[in-house]
C-alpha cells in the first residue's frame, strides 16, 4: 500500500491510495466513500487544499474523534516530503490499531490466588454439579470449576435474555384496535367491523446503564459480571457500559463488537493499579460530569456492581449519588460481598451510597445474577 | 423515472458562494462547514450534523430551503417514534364514511377497496411529503434523530439510499425529486454506522469569540459594540464553567435580545440579575453565576 501521495502517479490514484490508508487506520471508508472523493475532485474543489481537505473530511469522517485522527492522516499522507522521509522512514506508523493481547484470562483466574477455594466450593450442598456451581461463590471457584461454569453461565445468559424478550411481545389480546386492518376487513362485511383486530403497544424499551467495578478486590467477579453485562446487552440495546476503579473508561463500544478479551484486557491493565484502591465517589463524579448530560437523558435504569469499598471520600460518593439518582429512573446496586455471610453494608462508601439506591441486590454467584431477570422485567 | 436535475443549484459552484448566500439569511458559516453543504448539495448525500444543543443545527435547514427558495419539511424525532406518524397513515374516519357511503352502489368487494386505499384518503406524513414533491426538492429536516428507536433508524437507511417508500394498498412510490435531507443528532446516543454510512459528516461546535459576536450581530441587527461584546464575552466564560446546561449560541442571541427590549446598554448587576433566566436554564447554574458575577465585580 502507497503511504504518501508522492508515491503516486495520478491525483486520482493518490486520492484512491489515500483512503486506503484511511482504511488502514481505522476509518470506515468503502469503494463509495472513494467514489465520492473522486466526485469531489471533478467538482472543483481540488484547486483549494482546505476545501479539499474538508471535503474529504465530512465523507470519510463519521464522529468527532475520527475528524481528529483525520487531520493528522491527510498531514501525513499529503504533506509527506520525499526528502525528509529518508530518515525517519521506519518511524512512520500513526498510533497504532489496538494493542496486543495480554493474557486476558489473568482476571479471572484472580492472578493465581486460588489455593483457598476447593473445600468451601464443595460444602455448599447442592443436588448435582449444576446446582452446586450456580450456588458456589465467585470467588471460591477452582480453575476446573471456573471453566465448567462459564458454560453453563453462557447457556443461562442466553435464555435470560430471550425470556426477557419473549415477556415483553407476549400480550396480542390486549391493546389498541388497530382500524387500519379491522376496516380492511369490515369492507367484506359492508363496513361493519366485525372482526376487530388489535395492535399492542410496542413495548418501550428501556436503556440501561451499567457501571461495573474492576478494581483489585472485585477481580474474581468483575469477569462473570462482565459476560453478564454482554447477556444484558442482547435485550437492552441502548445499553451503556462502563468500567471503573481508580478511572471511569466507556466500554459501550467494544463490547457491542462483542471484544471481550479486549476488554478484559483493559481491565487486567487496570487492575494492574489495584493499590491506589477503587475511588467510587471521583468516577461517579467523573460520569455525571462527562456523561450524565447525553445518557441520562429519558430517565434510564442504572446499574452499579460493586463491592463498595472505597478508599475515596464517602461525602463526595453520597452527593454524587444523590445527583445520579435525580436523573434515573431508578438505580440498583449489585454486590457481591452482600452474598456474605453476616455482611452489613458498613463500609464507609457503600453507607454512603445507600440511601440513593433503589434496590440493593447481591451478585456473587449465577444464581443471585438470573434473579435480576425480575427485577429487570418489572421496570 | 430520472430524478431531474435542479435550477437553483446549478448556480452555486464553489464553497464561497455558499458562505455569500447564507451571509443574506443571517448565517455565518465557515469554510469547512460551507463545504460540507456544497456536498449536500452536489453529491446528493444526506448531511449528518452533531453537535451540542443550541449551535445552529436546526437553523441551516430553514436557511436552507430559503436559501434553495424550497419547501421545509421538518420530522421531529422522539422515543416511540413509529411509521404511522413519520410516513403515512389511512384517515380511518374518512374510509369509514366512505364505506358506509358505498353501501348501496353496486362496486364489487375490490373495487370498493380499491376506493377506499385510494390517495384521497392517505394522509401523507412528512417522510411521504417530501419524495412527493412535485415542483422542486425540498429540504427534509430530520430533526434529533438520536431520540428515536434502532428500529426507525433502520428504516430510514432505506428511504437514504434509494428515495423511495413502499405502501401495500398503493404501490411504491419513488422520489421525483429527491430531497435535501439534513439530519441532526445531539449524540444521546451512538447512531448505527450503516446510517452513518450514507450520510456526510459534520460537527458543529461551540463557535469562537469572534465568530460568536458577528452571529450575535447578525441576529440582532441593532446591537451596540459595547454590549455585544459585554454579553458575549459572558456567555463565552458560562461555556468554561462545569454548568448543568452550557448555553448554545441561540441562548446568546436570546439573552442580547432580551437585554435589549429591556432597554439595557450595558451589562450591569441589575441587568444582569434580571435577564439571566433567558440564558441560563436552571437554578443551581444561575445561583452559580450570580457568585461570580459579584466576586469578580
Amino acid at each position: 500500500m502507497k503511504q504518501q501521495a508522492f508515491q503516486t502517479k495520478s491525483i486520482s490514484e493518490s486520492i484512491v491510495a489515500f483512503s486506503q490508508f484511511a482504511r488502514s487506520h481505522g476509518f470506515n471508508v468503502g469503494l463509495q466513500e472513494t467514489q465520492e472523493g473522486l466526485c469531489c475532485a471533478k467538482e472543483g474543489l481540488l484547486t483549494n487544499r482546505e476545501s479539499f481537505k474538508y471535503s474529504l473530511k465530512a465523507i470519510f469522517c463519521k464522529s468527532p474523534e475520527e475528524r481528529l485522527v483525520f487531520e493528522k492522516l491527510f498531514l501525513l499522507f499529503w504533506d509527506t516530503n520525499p526528502a525528509d522521509l529518508k530518515e525517519t522512514k521506519s518511524k512512520i506508523s500513526v498510533q497504532g490499531t489496538l494493542n496486543k493481547r495480554k493474557v486476558a484470562s489473568l482476571v479471572m483466574l484472580g492472578r493465581g490466588k486460588t489455593e483457598i477455594t476447593k473445600e468451601e466450593g464443595k460444602n455448599v450442598s447442592g443436588a448435582n454439579e449444576t446446582e452446586r456451581l450456580k450456588r458456589t461463590d465467585f470467588s471460591k471457584l477452582s480453575q476446573m470449576d471456573t471453566e465448567l461454569l462459564e458454560e453453563i453461565a453462557q447457556k443461562m445468559f442466553k435464555q435470560l435474555a430471550l425470556r426477557l424478550n419473549r415477556r415483553m411481545k407476549e400480550c396480542r389480546r390486549k391493546g389498541q384496535i388497530s382500524l387500519r386492518r379491522t376496516i380492511r376487513r369490515s369492507i367484506g362485511y359492508g363496513g361493519e367491523p366485525i372482526d376487530l383486530f388489535r395492535r399492542s403497544q410496542k413495548p418501550k424499551k428501556q436503556r440501561l446503564v451499567v457501571l461495573l467495578d474492576v478494581s483489585g478486590s472485585m477481580d474474581k467477579y468483575s469477569y462473570f459480571l462482565l459476560r453478564f453485562i454482554c447477556a444484558l446487552r442482547e435485550n437492552f440495546r441502548q445499553l451503556e457500559a462502563f468500567v471503573f476503579s481508580t478511572s471511569l473508561i466507556r466500554i459501550s463500544k467494544t463490547i457491542r463488537k462483542s471484544r471481550l478479551d479486549y476488554v478484559l484486557n483493559i481491565i487486567s491493565e487496570q487492575a494492574d493499579n489495584w493499590s491506589s484502591g477503587t475511588r467510587i465517589g471521583e468516577c461517579i463524579h467523573k460520569f455525571n460530569e462527562k456523561y450524565g448530560k447525553l445518557l441520562l437523558n429519558g430517565s434510564p435504569i442504572v446499574l452499579v456492581l460493586s463491592d463498595g469499598l472505597d478508599t475515596g471520600d464517602p461525602a463526595l460518593l453520597g452527593k454524587e449519588m444523590i445527583k445520579l439518582q435525580r436523573r434515573a429512573r431508578k438505580i440498583i446496586w449489585l454486590n457481591p460481598l452482600k452474598g456474605m455471610k453476616g455482611y452489613t453494608p458498613t463500609a464507609g462508601g457503600m453507607k454512603a451510597a445507600l440511601p440513593s439506591v433503589d434496590s440493593f441486590h447481591n451478585a456473587h454467584n449465577l444464581e443471585s445474577l438470573l434473579e435480576l431477570e425480575n427485577i429487570l422485567a418489572d421496570a | 423515472m430520472e430524478v431531474k436535475k435542479r435550477n437553483p443549484v446549478q448556480k452555486i459552484n464553489s464553497t464561497t458562494q455558499i458562505i455569500e448566500a447564507l451571509e443574506k439569511y443571517h448565517y455565518v458559516a465557515d469554510e469547512e462547514f460551507a463545504t460540507a453543504l456544497f456536498l449536500l448539495l452536489k453529491l446528493q448525500k444526506p448531511l449528518l450534523l452533531e453537535g451540542p444543543p443550541g449551535v445552529g443545527k436546526t437553523e441551516i435547514a430553514l436557511v436552507l430551503s430559503q436559501l434553495l427558495n424550497t419547501k421545509l419539511i421538518r420530522l421531529q424525532c422522539y422515543e416511540g417514534l413509529d411509521i404511522n406518524s413519520a410516513v403515512y397513515e389511512w384517515n380511518y374516519q374518512k374510509q369509514l364514511l366512505g364505506i358506509k357511503l358505498q353501501e348501496d352502489t353496486n362496486l364489487s368487494v375490490e373495487e370498493k377497496e380499491h376506493h377506499i386505499f385510494s390517495n384521497e384518503y392517505l394522509l401523507r406524513r412528512p417522510l411521504l411529503q417530501s419524495i412527493m414533491e412535485e415542483e422542486k426538492a425540498p429540504v427534509l429536516l430530520i430533526d434529533e434523530l438520536d431520540r428515536s428507536d434502532e428500529e426507525f433508524e433502520a428504516f430510514l437507511l432505506e428511504l437514504l439510499s434509494v428515495f423511495q417508500i413502499s405502501i401495500p394498498e398503493l404501490g411504491t412510490i419513488r422520489a421525483k425529486y429527491k430531497p435535501y435531507v439534513i439530519l441532526t443528532s445531539n449524540r444521546t446516543r451512538e447512531l448505527s454506522d450503516a446510517l452513518k454510512r450514507r450520510c456526510l459528516y459534520h460537527w458543529i461546535g461551540y463557535p469562537s469569540l469572534e465568530k460568536e459576536m458577528l452571529i450575535v450581530k447578525k441576529r440582532v441587527p441593532g446591537i451596540e459594540q459595547h454590549l455585544l461584546q459585554q454579553v458575549v464575552a459572558h456567555v463565552q466564560a458560562f461555556r468554561q464553567q462545569k454548568l448543568a446546561k452550557t448555553p448554545g449560541v441561540s441562548e446568546t442571541i436570546d439573552w442580547a435580545e432580551s437585554l435589549i427590549a429591556l432597554g439595557h446598554r450595558e451589562v450591569n448587576a441589575k441587568s444582569f440579575e434580571q435577564t439571566l433566566g433567558s440564558v441560563l436554564k436552571s437554578i443551581e447554574d444561575i445561583n452559580q453565576a450570580k457568585v461570580e458575577f459579584f466576586e469578580t465585580g
